[in-house]
């Protein structure tokens, strides 16, 4: 990609490009467009320009979502050369890369983060879930020592609460909750905009804790073909590969992605006659379509199919052969899922109003059983969202969004052969006004009403604000509410590898208050750039779904809370390259999370009350060799008991607290010019939880309980795994 | 875990001392699009050790191993990727260099 340069006598050409982390990033899209006329122009895929100079006009105004817009006064006729500066400052950049339209864009003064390739590659290894490794602000832990599903904890809170996204629509919930992070290949993903706090009101009324959207690689990127082969040395082996084809152009764009994963090793490390990994075997086909005109308009679809097999539970089980035939416990559980994707957005040549058009419809069957316990369900979900964005006058000092969206999830459940059906639909209405007076300051308020078909109609506030009074300190605060349905099954499926007795209603109305603030301090020390990030949240939860396991011998009851439930946390990150081309990252992260269980405020169980986090990124020079290591501190917490549940109680002679834990990891990572390979540990200190399953000498018999889980089931893990990648000319 | 040795021993032949030499390119980059697809280009080819890639002052600064390349190869692989390459002092890279950095070439700026 040659960037042209021509320069008529009457036209002004140049190149525009935006700072991004302290990179500079090619802008396509930029408007430039000469001040107080309908005069202008957009940059090209490789950020240049050419507009023509208009008679009595010198001032030339660049504007592009997500960026400072910048005027420029024009003498003469050689070419200019402009870099955009953020209007967030480092780290919050919730630009969507590469994408050329506006319409998927926020103007965020939410408190948010990216991770990029880079990031993405110091934990090479497999889905969303092995991403966050790196990363202070999200946990990941297993539900259960037996079906491989894993959960991620956003401010000490769960993942139910922290709105997970895919191209900035809602994805991988319902029946998908518990395996979500695992359905999404590593090697797909473009980046993760992680935002903390109360969420846009754009994105529906259900974030609580913040949002993770995941953006795939685009059609239209640079990236010609892409393959990955992984392999651990537990015996998971893994295929992902992608291809984009430009049919014509670059305006008519599709791109075809392919995963594969099998793991068949029977692995029993502690020897307690249960398999650490069920035996999963996973396919994955994904299909995406981009049209974009160039002039405003931009089209995108696609369409996924899933298949996930996992068989869990003793030793010696077999795929397919059910508890009641051969006497052992097995979890078998079969996922299915289809999934179409339609976006529009138009942006109007006056570039001061677009409207986006976002859309998903998702069937997902699921078969499982646990033991002699049977749960089959199939989810049909449909949402549709209309969002209008208007500036309300010329330098976008006051911006409104506003649009309506309707949301369908219907399940059609059976449990232990009960069969029971629901549905949800609910239409619902937004605005959000956004008022930025100057570049310091950004206030923004958002309302949305909806009227949910079951629980009743309610309005959804929230507000964000952001001052920075220097461009090194940046000062947040947001509040919000947010509102969700508790799938009860769906959701605590991991639950059924028990031998209680489940007592729960079938869906539960929650709803909770968020309340954050947040500062970035940047200094220069040593000619780089030493970041400090600190920040507090609150969740108070109004109306919440609560699981005791704490008050009968024989049940586990998932009911509404009956008394107080809240959520505090506060984090400190520091981020300093220590030496040229060394980053270390020390966070610290102490977590407050209590509930009203059985009448009492307790401490929320499996819940670690702090988290430590220690990084070395080194590059070399030409970024040939990268090096990772993290180190993880765990902090101890409480497990459940029961008070009065004396010998027959399932936790009876264990702990009521489980201990602080640490878990390093190591990568090395070679480039070449097509290739790269990688070869790393996780878990290198070894550390497993013990007796991860209760009663595992008599699966079927009342002390049995495979959900008492607070630490690592697998050990030391070493993998390696090769890229090839090939990019356009 | 053959990967692990082959990763290290490639590594420490790397890091094997060898003699040195830097040359010095102006060049005509005008987006940090061409500066990354330079930087691409040029990391990967035989003998570099160190490159520094900058389009606003229009640089390329290369350091390699004497006899694995030459001036004249560089020339070549610049011109091939589609840009031009003409050797400069070192004294006049610096001037560049510095010349960049006082002078933004965003001119005139002004907010309203």
């Amino acid at each position: 990609m040659i960037c042209p340069l021509i320069s008529f006598s009457q036209e002004i050409s140049g190149v525009v490009s935006g700072l991004d982390n302290g990179k500079i990033l090619t802008l396509p899209g930029v408007n430039i467009y000469w001040e107080n006329s309908e005069k202008g122009t957009v940059s090209d895929e490789n950020g240049s320009f050419t507009i023509r100079q208009e008679k009595g006009r010198h001032v030339l105004v660049f504007s592009f979502v997500g960026y400072e817009t910048q005027h420029l006064h024009i003498t003469d006729q050689n070419p200019v050369k402009v870099v955009l500066k953020p209007n967030l400052e480092i780290g919050e950049v919730t630009v969507v890369e590469k994408d050329r339209g506006t319409y998927f864009s926020t103007i965020d003064p939410i408190q948010s983060e990216r991770i990029g390739g880079a990031e993405l590659h110091k934990a090479a290894c497999c889905n969303l879930a092995e991403s966050f490794e790196t990363n202070p602000s999200i946990d990941v832990s297993y539900n259960d020592a037996v079906s491989g599903a894993k959960q991620i904890r956003l401010l000490g809170l769960d993942g139910i609460y922290s709105q997970l996204q895919t191209e900035n629509i809602s994805n991988f919930r319902g029946l998908a909750t518990g395996f979500g992070l695992t359905f999404i290949p590593g090697p797909w993903m473009e980046s993760i905009q992680v935002s903390k706090g109360a969420a846009s009101v754009v994105n529906g009324y259900e974030s609580v804790t913040g949002q993770i959207n995941v953006s795939f690689k685009k059609p239209d990127s640079g990236e010609r073909l892409h393959l990955n082969a992984f392999t651990s040395s537990e015996g998971k082996v893994e295929f992902n590969g992608n291809q984009n084809f430009r049919l014509y152009k670059d305006m008519v764009t599709t791109g075809i992605f392919v995963h594969a994963e099998d793991f068949s090793s029977r692995i029993d490390h502690n020897h307690d006659g249960f398999l650490d990994h069920p035996l999963t075997r996973q396919v994955h086909l994904f299909n995406s379509w981009k049209y974009n005109n160039h002039k405003g308009l931009m089209l995108h679809g696609s369409f996924r199919y899933l298949a996930d097999h996992r068989a869990g539970g003793q030793t010696g089980i077999q795929r397919g052969t059910p508890s009641a035939e051969d006497g052992l416990y097995r979890i078998g559980i079969r996922n299915n899922l289809g999934e179409a994707v339609f976006k529009g957005g138009y942006v109007w040549p006056s570039n001061h109003t677009a409207l986006a058009v976002l859309s998903s419809f998702v069937r997902h069957d699921l078969g499982s059983s646990y033991g002699l316990t049977r749960y089959d369900a199939l989810e049909n979900r449909a949402y549709v969202g209309l969002v209008l964005t208007q500036d309300l006058d010329p330098e976008a000092k006051h911006v409104i969004n506003t649009g309506v969206s309707f949301f369908y999830d219907g399940f059609d459940e059976e449990f232990n052969r009960t069969g029971k059906n629901r549905h949800e639909s609910v239409p619902g209405i937004f605005a959000e006004y956004t008022f930025k007076p100057f570049d310091k300051l950004t206030a923004m308020a958002g309302l949305r009403w909806d009227d949910h078909n079951l629980f009743g109609s309610f309005v959804t506030p929230r507000a964000h604000f952001r001052y920075q009074p220097d461009p090194r300190l940046t000062f947040r605060a947001s509040a919000g509410k947010g509102y969700r349905t508790a799938n009860v099954l769906a959701e605590n499926s991991h639950l059924f590898s028990n031998s209680r007795n489940l007592v729960f209603d079938e869906a539960v109305w929650e709803e909770a208050w968020n309340y954050g603030i947040s500062l970035i301090q940047q200094y220069k020390v040593a000619e780089r750039n030493l970041s400090i990030t600190a920040e507090f949240y609150r969740t108070d939860f109004e109306k919440q779904l609560v699981v005791d396991r704490e008050t009968s011998n024989t049940s586990v009851f998932l009911k509404p809370l009956e008394g107080a439930s809240f959520a505090n946390s506060f984090q400190v990150d520091i981020r300093y390259p220590v030496i040229r081309n060394l980053d270390v990252t020390v966070a610290w992260r102490q977590n407050e999370v209590k509930q009203t269980i059985g009448g009492k405020l307790l401490e929320k169980p499996y819940t670690s009350r702090y988290k430590g986090l220690f990084t070395l990124n080194y590059t070399t020079n030409l970024k040939k060799w990268m090096f990772d290591y993290t180190l993880q501190f765990n902090g101890g917490g409480r497990l459940p008991t029961i008070e009065n549940g004396g010998s027959s109680s399932v936790y009876a002679g264990l702990p009521d607290e489980f201990p602080s834990y640490t878990i390093m990891n190591a990568q090395i990572t070679r480039y070449f010019r097509h290739w790269s390979v990688y070869a790393g540990g996780e878990n290198l200190t070894n550390f497993k939880q013990d007796h991860p399953v209760l009663g595992a000498d008599d699966p079927f018999g009342p002390g049995f309980d495979a959900t008492h889980i607070w630490g690592p089931v697998m050990g030391i893990k070493l993998y390696a795994g090769i890229r090839y990648t090939l990019n356009f000319k | 875990m053959g990967l692990i040795a082959f990763l290290s021993m490639g590594f420490q032949g790397s890091a094997k001392k060898k003699s040195t030499q830097t040359v010095f390119f102006k060049s005509n980059m005008h987006c940090a699009d061409c500066e990354n697809k330079l930087f691409e280009t040029l990391r990967f080819e035989k003998g570099v050790k160190d490159l520094t890639v900058d389009h606003v002052s229009n640089t390329v600064k290369v350091e390699f191993v004497t006899g694995k390349s030459s001036s004249g190869k560089l020339v070549q692989t610049i011109e091939k990727a589609g840009y031009e390459a003409v050797e400069i002092t070192p004294e006049d890279y610096s001037k560049r260099v510095e010349a960049a950095k006082s002078k933004p070439k965003v001119k005139g700026t002004h907010s309203h």
